[in-house]
């Protein structure tokens, strides 16, 4: 008992700065201001909502980020599809070394990528646009998903490819006809953490946009030196709503997805 | 036969030959990972220089300039502080946590899904909610630790040099101690159960239990979550971005936002000096790692 109850605790303080966020985005503003704060019995005032939905700014950035984290999974995905169902299936000369240097990558400081490819994406006309930063953050997430992807594939029995290789089948036909539909649930998870990851990442998406694009996290951002906590709460809140959304589809393979296929629950 | 090998694609097109399999990811890693790691290079052995206009070759400028400068010293100490810190209290927190919530009960199923909950948060925006939390007027945390008289009436968190850093860690252990938690408690769960079943027949204490038994058997699963969170650490920016900009003074850059302040100073050769440095730091400790701690994937 005494186990559970401190459990609860647990999980009601780490819960507990959402709480906090979603109730500030609902509170008037002199509540928010009072001292001492006001955090469980505080009167719910909606203006809040008007105010933020009256910015400017707001809905085009959050459809930046959604065409951004959409378009960067897809592409994601549509890479660690095959490398990773290669790598899953065939032993060659470097592949040790190969998927180091694919867990290097992960290990790259973004910024130091963010200078240069600052450089890269201005002669190539792509800074401030959406290809550009969709194509920087598929690069940052190809090393989870394709050793995610390959952790999915190694789930499914070799036999099946084995059999279906001497039946003549191309490996490409085995992969589309047979392997894939049996990994539609890895490939979901896959996407949608790539998603997330797009839509969370903040430093590529400051250095490399700031004029025409800016995603949430980076929109939001902008609210640090201004005193309207009211208005910002309301868009942090909306910003992390598709976040929580997505978040039960893959609540089972969180774990496996953070740390890049390795520890499977 | 002959006639129908002649249409056929060249053998390093087909589905036999790795190419066609992983060059798409190949080309995205040279692209976006490889040329930029040696355009930093590049760059590290150049300055721009407004009057001209245009990048110049300084030889070693900027590496000696880095080693002679305070400012990126203090921001190393600062990342290393950081970065060993946060992972030893996410680790042993998470630890602790993991113990507690490890349970087949069912309510124990929700507090893991409201774990995951952090997961999923831009860092930025977790960043702004204590931002919020620790405003030196109205915040809430401030308020309560006057309240219980940790610190003084007028202190604040993010304005103090000695306490603003922890006001930044204390997002960072908020946000990924359930990391720690989730893949401990998915390393727990997988632990098969006879050789804990006759360690207490044998009569062993619960802490000889977790010092002999169940450490041992999660060394693999803690070695990922190492390697993973240490990494995420030691890049991190969002967090200082948001809450101190690397302030008061320069009490708070770490490596990665002293490097992207330079840059955006028109320092570009500097930046990309310091930012090659802690890229070159964490390639041969993470590696090393993995070598070691023998981990695999």
């Amino acid at each position: 008992m005494f186990k559970k109850i401190s459990a609860y605790l647990v999980g009601l303080i780490f819960f507990f700065p959402i709480f906090f966020l979603i109730s500030s985005a609902i509170k008037p503003t002199r509540d928010i201001f009072a001292i001492p704060p006001k955090i469980l019995f505080f009167s719910i005032d909606l203006e809040n909502f008007q105010n933020a939905f009256s910015q400017i700014k707001f809905f085009p950035s959050i459809i930046d980020s959604f065409i951004i984290a959409l378009g960067s999974a897809s592409w994601t995905v549509l890479i660690a599809i095959y490398s990773g169902y290669y790598l899953s299936r065939n032993n060659f000369k470097f592949k040790n070394l190969f998927i180091i240097s694919i867990i290097s990558a992960r290990m790259i400081p973004l910024v130091s990528i963010s200078i240069p490819l600052y450089f890269v994406l201005s002669r190539l006309n792509l800074l401030d646009s959406y290809i550009g930063l969709i194509l920087v953050h598929s690069c940052i997430n190809l090393p989870l998903a394709v050793l995610l992807m390959k952790s999915f594939y190694d789930d499914i029995p070799k036999e099946i490819d084995e059999n279906a290789f001497i039946d003549g089948a191309s490996k490409f036909f085995i992969l589309h006809k047979l392997i894939l539909p049996l990994s539609l649930g890895g490939l979901s998870v896959t996407f949608i953490l790539s998603f997330i990851f797009s839509w969370t990442e903040f430093i590529c998406a400051v250095m490399l946009s700031q004029m025409e694009i800016k995603t949430l996290p980076v929109y939001a951002s902008l609210y640090k030196t201004l005193p309207s906590w009211d208005t910002m709460s309301v868009i942090i809140s909306i910003s992390l709503l598709p976040l929580f959304m997505l978040l039960l589809f893959i609540q089972k393979y969180i774990v496996r997805g953070l740390t890049l296929g390795s520890v499977k629950e | 036969m002959a006639n129908q090998k002649s249409y056929s694609l060249p053998s390093i097109m087909t589905s036999d030959s790795s190419l066609p399999w992983l060059l798409p990811l190949i080309t995205m890693l040279i692209v976006f990972a490889i040329i930029p790691f040696f355009y930093n290079i590049y760059l590290s052995f150049h300055e721009f220089v407004p009057l001209k206009r245009a990048l110049i070759f300084v030889g070693w400028d900027n590496w000696i300039k880095l080693f002679t400068d305070g400012v990126f010293w203090g921001s190393l100490k600062v990342s290393l502080f950081y970065t060993f810190v946060c992972l030893i209290i996410q680790l042993v927190l998470g630890m602790g946590i993991a113990l507690l919530i490890d349970s087949d009960d069912p309510g124990f199923g929700v507090i893991r899904s409201v774990l995951t909950l952090t997961l999923v948060i831009p860092p930025a925006i977790a960043g702004m909610i204590f931002l919020i939390m620790e405003d030196a007027n109205y915040g809430l945390i401030p308020w309560a630790l006057k309240s219980i008289g940790l610190i003084g009436q007028e202190d604040t968190i993010l304005a103090d040099p000695s306490l603003a850093i922890w006001g930044v860690m204390i997002v960072d252990i908020w946000q990924w101690t359930p990391f720690m938690v989730l893949i401990l408690v998915a390393g727990l769960r997988s632990l098969p159960s006879e050789p804990f079943e006759s360690a207490m027949i044998d009569g062993a204490k619960p802490f000889q239990i977790f010092r002999r038994l169940t450490l041992p058997m999660l060394h693999k699963v803690i070695a990922v979550a190492v390697l993973i969170r240490g990494i995420d650490l030691w890049r991190m920016v969002d967090y200082v971005f948001v809450l101190t900009s690397g302030g008061p003074g320069t009490a708070t850059y770490t490596l990665s936002l002293y490097s992207w302040q330079r840059f955006t100073f028109v320092q570009w050769g500097y930046g990309a000096t310091i930012s090659l440095f802690s890229l070159i730091v964490i390639l041969i400790v993470g590696n090393a790692f993995i070598h070691f701690a023998k981990v695999k994937w």
